[in-house]
């Protein structure tokens, strides 16, 4: 059985089908990339596997569950992590504050010994605090932990959403385009950034991006999706010349290869 | 309970019911675009009502007074968009709400220090007061006048929503608010219609309001007020056919419930409440509504 | 007067105090609360007294409402019938069975209520057990809606509550209501009350129970994908409101000695919402100003009210030109300065201190 895999999803809107007949499998370890047109039903694949919209019909094999049907609290506690197209952070709270709050579901306390403060619950605290200062210092945002979190610049924000997502303690971690928005030099710190997330924490990616440089450099395989359906699979190089591709990229303006 | 007084309960559902609805489809519009709940338009029933009072004090012929009394309060809901609604457009949704809630309780105690506390008698005039007998059935001729009213009035609306051009700028924007705006429609003057359309409903459910229950004061708008967005809910909150379909569901079922058990009746303002949470937990939609993902 | 803490960053700012010296200051605060309530204990006029109880109670009730509205960022309108039940359950648990059968003329009062009797502090837990136990009833339907939705089921419930206590009768003695209730309530009940809410709320919206309400605040789709279930800090946060709300509810009706129908009327949510929109949504801080500004600006806005003799001439009071001033206040609030008195800053002692020092040297500089 493989580490990840969803068989033969398919979401309806109404009339729509946003995704249909979508299967995939990760292995550990894997930085797999999905690219596809606007409005190909990327953001809707994300959206299924963490819960945010249950499939039609279909399966997602996770840690040995079907995990289909979970609501999206409970996929993350399964291990999988994600960040969003339109980046969505705690504005108002600090950036210290935002990873602090990935601690809280795993956290082992309960309320009353919060509101009495008491010495257990205070030790608890001082430590998920401890603990996102450090995660925080490792993705190089340590200097930003009192900002407030709406006023980083968009670069930093897009990093921070990825900072919170992966105190979560993910085994799989989900980027909707990270890079949109990124200038050519936050483009490339980003990629190493995926590159150690993936090295040093050990964690599979699966990667959304419009940036086909981006995917084609960092990305072992893609998976092209075009209206909803997979229409090709493989290696960069193999997705390049394919011409299947090459047909849905150019059919909306976009250029493959590069 | 004999075949007559159920008959006369229908007869007074219905009517209650056509008021609802009248009042509803004012909620109905507003949130259909800015997603709000207007909190003060049950109050705008009361305004209707006191205009009403003093038009016919002055012209003494409610042909007159009437009209006039219901455009005053169609001009009062366009005043009342652009004092607590407007500055509001890009502010946070619950700054909205609490500014819809503080204009309701400033209209209601404005007209309690203008006006006083002490309820007045509406002048009915006759040609709504007149009793009919039909088939044993004793019925004031405002009960049958209601709902057709209603039925015109919604029809008139109905007309403009979707034969007008400002009519189809409305609906546009309740579809999608932001095309609307990049498409070049001034949004101002549309949501002001709106409200202008709406009040003015509403205001003819107050006077209709009024002379059913010819008891006036300041407080008179917040029960009819809340049934009303309730029927709206009902129906389908966004849709004016729901509402007016809400409308008439709930004024008949509270009659009706009331009537098949007596017993209930002093819960009868909590009943509406009751349907509305069910309503909510099972058909969010209302009975209209598409079921749309959010 | 209790454990303030400014946001996370607060600690790293230079020229900060130790958690000793905060919990000094804090004490010695606190010291000084007592010894103010105690000179108006033994020396203050029954005016002054009766608004100070008001205010405790209003700080009791706006900073436990504010944890819901301005933490968690959803409109609640029913705190109106969490504190009708804790005043209700708090009133029949303190009358004597012989007071109970003076009061209910028309229906008798249930039998187990109608025979038991409990001092006035075990009454009050009820009052809080009471109210949480609805709120968690209510908390199902409620929390399946969001935004406006969710205001009006509120709403409407505070309104089902509100018919309940005009038409439970034997329950309820409707709308004659409970009177010669023993006036229990004196400042030392209503001020602790008052000091171990903010206490313990305020420790809660610090930690990470907290954190998790207002990162549902902020933006609950990305709560729910760090693993947050938004309804337990919902539930969480609307329990703990419930209880307080309705000890609140105990020791008001045990200070006015008088439980009627009419207390709980939507009026009283929206006074609610004048003090934590005044103080400013989401600060404890503000809850707290915002509640005494309120109950002693009420007691002072009762004279536009009230006839004023002049000697030569009677000014006639005018009713309801209290509500327009309120009124007007909270939309102009939240029209012009959306943000109240406090936005969601809090009072801490280092701010208090850095103000001090700032404004002591431009005094001393020129
Ligand atoms: N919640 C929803 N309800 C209805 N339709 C939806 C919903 N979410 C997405 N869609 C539709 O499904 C289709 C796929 O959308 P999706 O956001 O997955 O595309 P995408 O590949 O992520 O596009 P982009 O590159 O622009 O982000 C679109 O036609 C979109 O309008
Ligand atoms: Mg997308």
């Amino acid at each position: 059985m493989s580490f990840f895999e969803m068989r033969h999803v398919i979401v309806q809107f109404g009339g729509l089908c946003a995704v249909c007949d979508f299967s995939i499998a990760l292995g550990a370890g894997e930085l797999v990339g999905l690219i596809g047109p606007n409005g190909a039903g990327k953001t809707t694949v994300f959206n299924t596997i963490t819960g945010f919209i249950t499939p039609t019909e279909g399966d997602i094999f996770w840690q040995g569950q079907n995990i289909a049907a979970f609501p999206a609290h409970r996929v993350t506690a399964s291990g999988i992590a994600r960040t969003f197209q339109n980046i969505r952070l705690f504005g108002d709270m600090s950036v210290l504050e935002n990873v602090m709050v990935s601690f809280h579901f795993s956290m082992e306390s309960n309320f009353l010994l919060a509101m009495t403060g008491s010495s257990k619950h205070r030790g608890l605290e001082a430590e998920i605090r401890e603990k996102s200062r450090r995660h925080l210092d490792e993705l190089g945002l340590g200097h930003l932990a009192s900002e407030k979190a709406s006023t980083l610049a968009y670069g930093q924000q897009r990093r921070l959403e990825i900072a919170r997502a992966l105190a979560t303690g993910p085994k799989l971690l989900l980027l909707d385009e990270p890079a949109a928005g990124m200038n050519p030099i936050e483009t490339i710190e980003l990629a190493a950034l995926i590159r150690l997330i993936r090295d040093q924490y050990g964690v599979t990616v699966f990667l959304i991006e419009h940036d086909m440089k981006f995917v084609m450099g960092l990305c072992e395989r893609i998976k092209v999706l075009d209206y909803g359906k997979s229409i090709a699979e493989g290696t960069p190089a193999e997705i390049q010349k394919d011409i299947k591709v090459i047909k849905a990229y150019l059919g909306s303006g976009y250029h493959a290869g590069g | 309970m004999t075949t007559t007084i159920f008959l006369q309960q229908l007869v007074n559902g219905i009517s209650v019911g056509s008021l609802y609805a009248l009042v509803a489809i004012g909620y109905t519009m507003v949130y259909g675009i800015l997603r709000l709940i207007n909190f003060a338009h049950g109050d705008l029933l009361m305004v209707a009502a006191y205009a009403a009072i003093f038009g016919i004090g002055i012209f003494s012929n409610p042909w007159i007074a009437f009209p006039l009394a219901i455009l005053i309060t169609g001009c009062i809901g366009v005043l009342l968009d652009r004092a607590a609604y407007r500055p509001l457009r890009n502010a946070p949704r619950i700054s909205l709400l609490i500014s819809a809630i503080g204009a309701s309780f400033l209209l209601e105690n404005l007209f309690l220090v203008i006006f006083g506390g002490v309820p007045r008698p509406f002048p009915r005039p006759d040609f709504f007061a007149r009793v009919i007998e039909i088939g044993g059935l004793r019925i004031q001729v405002l009960t049958i006048y209601a709902p057709l009213i209603t039925i015109l009035l919604v029809l008139g609306l109905l007309y403009i929503v979707y034969w007008t051009k400002a009519g189809k700028a409305m609906r546009a924007a309740s579809r999608d608010f932001e095309t609307t705006r990049l498409m070049g429609i001034n949004l101002d003057r549309i949501i002001a219609l709106t409200f202008l359309l709406g009040s003015c409903l509403a205001a003819a459910g107050g006077i209709m309001w009024a002379m059913k229950y010819p008891q006036v004061n300041p407080f008179m708008g917040i029960f009819p007020g809340i049934k009303a967005f309730i029927a709206a809910v009902l129906g389908g909150i966004g849709n004016i056919t729901g509402a007016v379909i809400g409308g008439f569901l709930l004024g008949l079922g509270e009659i009706m419930i009331v009537a098949l058990m007596p017993e209930l009746a002093q819960y009868r303002d909590a009943l509406a409440f009751v349907i509305l949470i069910l309503v909510l937990l099972f058909r969010p939609t209302g009975i209209m509504g598409e079921t749309t993902v959010e | 007067m209790s454990d303030f803490r400014g946001p996370a960053g607060a600690a790293q700012i230079q020229g900060n105090l130790t958690d000793r010296q905060k919990t000094m200051l804090n004490a010695a605060a606190l010291l000084c609360v007592l010894g103010i309530l105690a000179l108006f204990n033994q020396y203050g006029s029954e005016y002054h007294v009766r608004i100070l109880n008001n205010m405790a109670i209003f700080v009791t009730l706006a900073v436990s409402y504010n944890l819901v509205n301005g933490v968690c960022g959803i409109l609640h309108l029913g705190p109106n019938a969490f504190v009708a039940i804790g005043a209700y359950t708090s009133a029949l648990l303190t009358m004597s069975p012989a007071e109970k059968q003076l009061n209910f003329i028309i229906n008798q009062l249930i039998w187990p209520l109608s025979v038991v009797q409990a001092p006035f502090a075990l009454s009050l837990v009820a009052a809080g057990v009471m109210a949480a136990l609805f709120a968690f009833m209510i908390s199902f339907p409620v929390f399946r809606v969001r935004g406006d939705y969710l205001a009006i089921v509120t709403f409407g419930f505070g309104e089902v509550v509100r018919v309940l206590c005009n038409a439970a009768q034997s329950l309820t003695n409707g709308p004659l209501g409970l009177k010669n209730l023993e006036p229990y309530t004196n400042l030392w009940w209503s001020w602790g009350i008052a000091i171990l809410t903010i206490v313990s709320i305020t420790k809660l919206i610090n930690s990470s129970y907290g954190r998790a309400m207002k990162a549902i605040r902020e933006d609950e789709t990305a709560a729910r994908a760090m693993g947050i279930d938004p309804f337990r800090p919902l539930l969480l946060a609307f329990l703990i409101s419930a209880f307080f709300s309705g000890i609140a509810g105990g020791l008001l009706v045990h200070l006015i000695t008088t439980v009627s129908p009419t207390l709980f009327i939507f009026t009283l949510t929206f006074n609610l919402l004048i003090i934590i929109v005044v103080g400013g949504l989401g600060s404890t801080t503000g809850a707290v100003v915002g509640a005494m500004l309120f109950a002693w600006g009420g007691e002072a806005l009762r004279i536009v009210e009230n006839p004023v003799d002049l000697g030569i001439i009677v000014i006639p009071g005018i009713p309801g030109m209290r509500m327009v001033v309120f009124s007007l206040i909270l939309m102009l609030v939240i029209i012009f300065a959306g943000h109240g008195i406090f936005g969601r800053r809090e009072f801490n002692w280092e701010q208090l201190a850095r103000f001090l020092s700032r404004g002591g040297k431009r005094v001393g500089s020129p």
